[in-house]
């Protein structure tokens, strides 16, 4: 069963910043306490930046990263569709 | 020696010839089988006047044992989804040929006249049970439409309250949403995205009304699709919060490869010896003792600790030629003799000296 926690990116600064959180909301991953990484299309594969547009979607998602995890991958492929997933800019000071 | 007959009722083969259904043995199993089968009879009769019809289910399936006939009845009439109690027994006790088996019976097994007829229905019992099964029919019939058209009802209902909520939820949130939405794109423009600010709105709120790719016109190279399709779901107010830049340049971030915050060694921690748990020495004693705990420490073996006083008693032999098992029970029977033997010279001194 995977367990939800909603953070407070003012009340966590070491970890937004180890995270590199620049967009709310973002959902990191993890599992026993290691951090998963999936690959959305977008070039953060560390944390899905936006929310999800579908209940299913969060679902799939989780479950891939589980079923990956169990056979000991660090990093999956994302089962959302690509339209689905949030763009933004990954800009780097404005480069 | 009359021919051997085997007689059903009792289950016996008996070689007394006729003079066996006489007997009390006879007459008190024929008691008893007539007295089963009395209350489903005299069930199925209330059955007559009142025929109940209910919904089939396997538990209709049941049969009951005809003593007279000699075979399994079906107890209940059942067609379709439709049962109606008791109508199989009733069919099959009005039937004429259980009045032949009834009369057999009673008159091999010899028993009371008058209890016949509680086991037989008449065919005018039988025809009055069929009005009243039709009757309970149209009954049953009736309540199932009642029962439908309540079930409807309240169906109606439920799903005319679901609406109003509905509508009720969607009249507020129509008049609202206009004012909110033409205010916060007034501010998203004001403000530059290259500086990092954030919104006006505090930090735990998480959703803010812009349109994020549209208004900008730099287009990230990884984008190949149309943009317009993308957006369809994006646009009905799903946004991105920006809280700045996490770039601090002495710190490293998960992109850099620091190491994350929880592997991070606490600082008191790290100064002491980071050794846990028992040093070598210390385990080997241990194991020593756990060993040395199993025997007693003064027994007779390797690993003696020779320090320890012992009796006068530990010394000797007290094993005998094929002993086995523990030297303390040698020494307890030769204890024992010993003791035997003293007691023994004892009663001799005794004796010579008297």
């Amino acid at each position: 069963m995977a367990a939800i926690y909603l953070v407070d990116v003012d009340q966590t600064p070491v970890y937004t910043h180890y995270f590199d959180i620049s967009y709310i909301p973002s959902t990191v991953f993890f599992f026993n306490g290691q951090h998963m990484k999936v690959d959305y299309g977008s070039p953060d594969h560390t944390k899905f930046v936006g929310s999800f547009k579908t209940k299913q979607d969060f679902i799939d998602l989780i479950e891939v990263i589980y079923r990956g995890a169990m056979r000991g991958k660090l990093i999956v492929q994302s089962p959302i569709d690509p339209k689905n997933i949030p763009k933004y800019d990954l800009l780097y000071q404005d480069i | 020696m009359a021919p051997a007959q085997r007689c059903p009722l009792c289950r016996q083969t008996f070689f007394c010839g006729r003079g066996h259904v006489y007997s009390r043995k006879h007459q008190r199993q024929l008691k008893a089988a007539l007295e089963r089968l009395l209350p489903q009879v005299e069930a199925a009769r209330k059955a007559i006047r009142a025929a109940q019809v209910e919904r089939y289910v396997p538990e209709h399936e049941r049969r009951c044992w005809c003593l007279c006939c000699g075979c399994e009845v079906r107890k209940h009439l059942s067609h379709g989804n439709l049962t109606v109690l008791h109508g199989g027994l009733l069919e099959h006790l009005a039937s004429p040929e259980h009045k032949k088996a009834t009369n057999r019976f009673w008159w091999e097994n010899k028993a009371e006249f008058q209890l016949k007829e509680k086991f037989l229905i008449s065919p005018q019992d039988y025809a009055r049970f069929k009005k009243s099964m039709v009757k309970g029919l149209d009954t049953y019939e009736e309540k199932e439409d009642e029962v439908i058209k309540e079930m409807a009802a309240q169906i109606r209902e439920v799903e005319h309250s679901r609406q109003e909520l509905v509508q009720s939820v969607l009249e507020p949130q129509a008049v609202p949403d206009p004012e909110e939405g033409s205010s916060a794109l007034g501010s998203w423009k004001g403000t530059n995205r290259g500086c990092g600010s954030r919104t006006s709105l505090p930090a735990w709120l998480l959703f803010v009304f812009f349109s994020l790719v549209a208004s900008t016109s730099q287009q990230p190279s990884y984008l190949d699709l149309p943009l317009t399709p993308e957006l369809d779901w994006m646009e009905t107010g799903q946004p991105l919060t920006f809280i700045g830049h996490q770039d601090t340049p002495g710190i490293g971030n998960i992109h850099s490869g620091a190491t994350p915050p929880w592997m991070v060694q606490d600082e008191e921690y790290s100064s002491v010896n980071q050794q846990i748990g028992p040093s070598y020495e210390e385990f080997l004693k241990e194991k020593e003792k756990q060993k040395l705990k199993k025997l007693p420490p003064d027994r007779v073996g390797a690993n003696f600790d020779h320090s320890s006083s012992t009796s006068v008693g530990w010394l000797p032999s007290f094993g005998r030629v094929w002993n086995n098992g523990r030297r303390w029970q040698s020494r307890h029977q030769f204890k024992t003799e010993a003791a035997a033997r003293n007691k023994q010279s004892c009663k001799e001194k005794k004796t010579i000296v008297s």
